[in-house]
């Protein structure tokens, strides 16, 4: 018993006066002497040093196919359940596509489940409105309480109560619900997302066509309906971002900056920053790591 | 065997939703979208009912002084400056100008700070994680660094192979634990359902 309670410092002791591997002090320097000779390299190649944009450009085709593929004059619903602190993530790509599909003569209408989702899509509406975008290319659908029930009863109606004219009409000649529109952009967050509406909407609807637009976090769960087909496009990484928006048009020349892509320079730094700070906490380790397990010195919620 | 009506509902409303998925029937239709209608309207209830007993609790706080007043007096301020803005006279509610404007200039931002502090609560967390566990931790510190050298945004050639690299990265080995994981996820879901359903599990509890 004593023993158990004498380990931890004794441990500390112990895997503390041993002596670390031999340059096992150096490699992280070495790894950032590394990394800033391949940006210098980089410098040297069209397009600079920092590249944001992944030059896989695999996702972007898929979104360029998914809106090729839209009927002339299409309803696309955007389900906006993106969360305010990841949304600006995703801001500048969301704005993109949302400017491509009215480019393309697409119309748009806004629906949400989540309340920050709400939130978010009343800010993007007034800024398309304020953007001189017609009136009769943009519907509100308002915030639909419920998440799972909510969306299972947009499938057969979608339409809020008074929504009789424009866009509304004709979503109505549609049947009403979900049925109605021609392509599903679906905006995820921390807590909906694409996946929830894959799973109640799409398995309702499966001849509609979804696509994704979450953040990265969400990409390792979302990949798998794409491979599928469940999603017909799917935008979650920053990098994947970057290329769509640069894809579609100049983001420097974006005049509200929350529209341009976040800075390559700022995120390499943050990068460099958590390397360095992991690479310390490694190469501190690395003693400990040749010894016997030590017993955890505070938590152990084995026993 | 005795069960209680939440029990019961739970059992009756599962399955009606079921039975519409799998069949086409106008009355089953009917029952499903009643059912419906009224888990978004309790839903919506919920939400009221939560909001409310937030504002009742932090009201006593700051009226008896206890926990943190201060704390209470700025989110009952908030609040009431949001409903405020929402509710007055000619406010369009969601949508109105003022709303607009507290969300996009204070409360945005206000969360994209809380997550942007995710960057330095991981850092140290990984370092505690280090002194705590030494060997789980370092395994998964190894595998953010290789994730981080394979996500560092450069030109050129070699920012080609890191790319590809971390599209293979991704796609595979954490795309294939992902995969595992909302298999096994689906799975328990939908055998728990099952219990409930057919009356296995003590529901009642």
């Amino acid at each position: 018993m004593s023993e158990a309670g004498a380990a931890p410092p004794s441990a500390g002791r112990r895997y503390g006066s041993m002596s670390r591997p031999r340059g096992a002090a150096l490699w992280w320097p070495v790894l950032l002497v590394a990394l800033s000779i391949a940006i210098l390299a980089g410098g040297a190649v069209p397009g600079g040093a920092l590249q944001m944009a992944n030059p896989d450009t695999a996702r972007v085709s898929e979104v360029d196919e998914a809106f090729d593929a839209l009927p002339d004059d299409a309803l696309v619903l955007v389900a906006m359940d993106g969360d305010l602190g990841t949304y600006p993530e995703i801001r500048p790509a969301v704005r993109a596509a949302l400017d491509d599909l009215l480019r393309r003569g697409a119309a748009l209408a806004f629906v949400s489940v989540s309340v920050e989702g709400r939130a978010i899509a009343v800010a993007e509406l007034a800024r398309l409105g304020a953007g001189g975008v017609d009136a009769d290319g943009l519907l509100d659908l308002g915030y639909v309480s419920g998440v799972e029930a909510g969306l299972v009863r947009l499938v057969t109606d979608a339409l809020p109560p008074g929504a009789e004219v424009g866009m509304a009409s004709t979503i109505e000649e549609r049947g009403g619900g979900l049925s109605a529109f021609d392509l599903f952009l679906l905006v995820g967050g921390t807590d909906v997302g694409p996946r929830t509406w894959v799973e109640q909407v799409g398995t309702r609807l499966p001849q509609k066509p979804m696509m994704g637009l979450a953040p990265t976090f969400a990409q390792p769960e979302l990949a798998p309906y794409l491979r599928t087909s469940q999603l017909v496009a799917l935008l979650a990484t920053v990098r994947d971002d970057a290329a769509y928006v640069e894809s579609v048009g100049d983001d420097a020349e974006a005049e509200n900056p929350a529209d341009r892509l976040p800075s390559a320079a700022a995120m390499l730094l943050g990068m460099l920053v958590a390397l360095v700070v992991l690479a310390q906490a490694l190469g501190g380790a690395l003693p400990r790591l040749r010894g016997p397990a030590p017993r955890p010195a505070v938590e152990d919620d084995e026993a | 065997m005795r069960r209680s009506l939440p029990a019961v509902v739970v059992v009756v409303v599962g399955l009606l939703l079921l039975v519409d998925f799998v069949l086409i029937n106008p009355t089953v239709a009917a029952l499903a979208s009643g059912a419906l209608e009224l888990v978004v309207l309790l839903a919506a209830a919920a939400a009221l009912a939560g909001a409310a007993t937030l504002v009742l609790r932090h009201w006593t706080d700051l009226a008896e002084r206890r926990r943190d007043p201060l704390g209470s007096g700025i989110l009952l301020a908030g609040f009431a400056v949001m409903l405020l803005a929402g509710f007055y006279p000619g406010s369009s509610g969601a949508s109105d100008p003022a709303v607009r404007w507290l969300v996009a200039a204070l409360l945005a931002p206000l969360i994209a700070a809380l997550f942007a502090m995710l960057f330095v609560f991981l850092l140290i967390a990984a370092r505690r994680g280090i002194a705590l566990r030494p060997r789980q931790t370092a395994v998964m510190l190894a595998a953010a660094a290789v994730v981080i050298v394979l996500l560092v945004p450069i030109g050129g050639q070699l920012g080609d192979s890191l790319a590809a690299l971390a599209g293979w990265a991704m796609n595979v080995p954490i795309g294939g634990v992902f995969r595992g994981l909302l298999i096994g996820v689906a799975v328990l879901t939908a055998v728990h359902a099952a219990r409930i359903l057919i009356s296995v599990e003590g529901a009642d509890e």
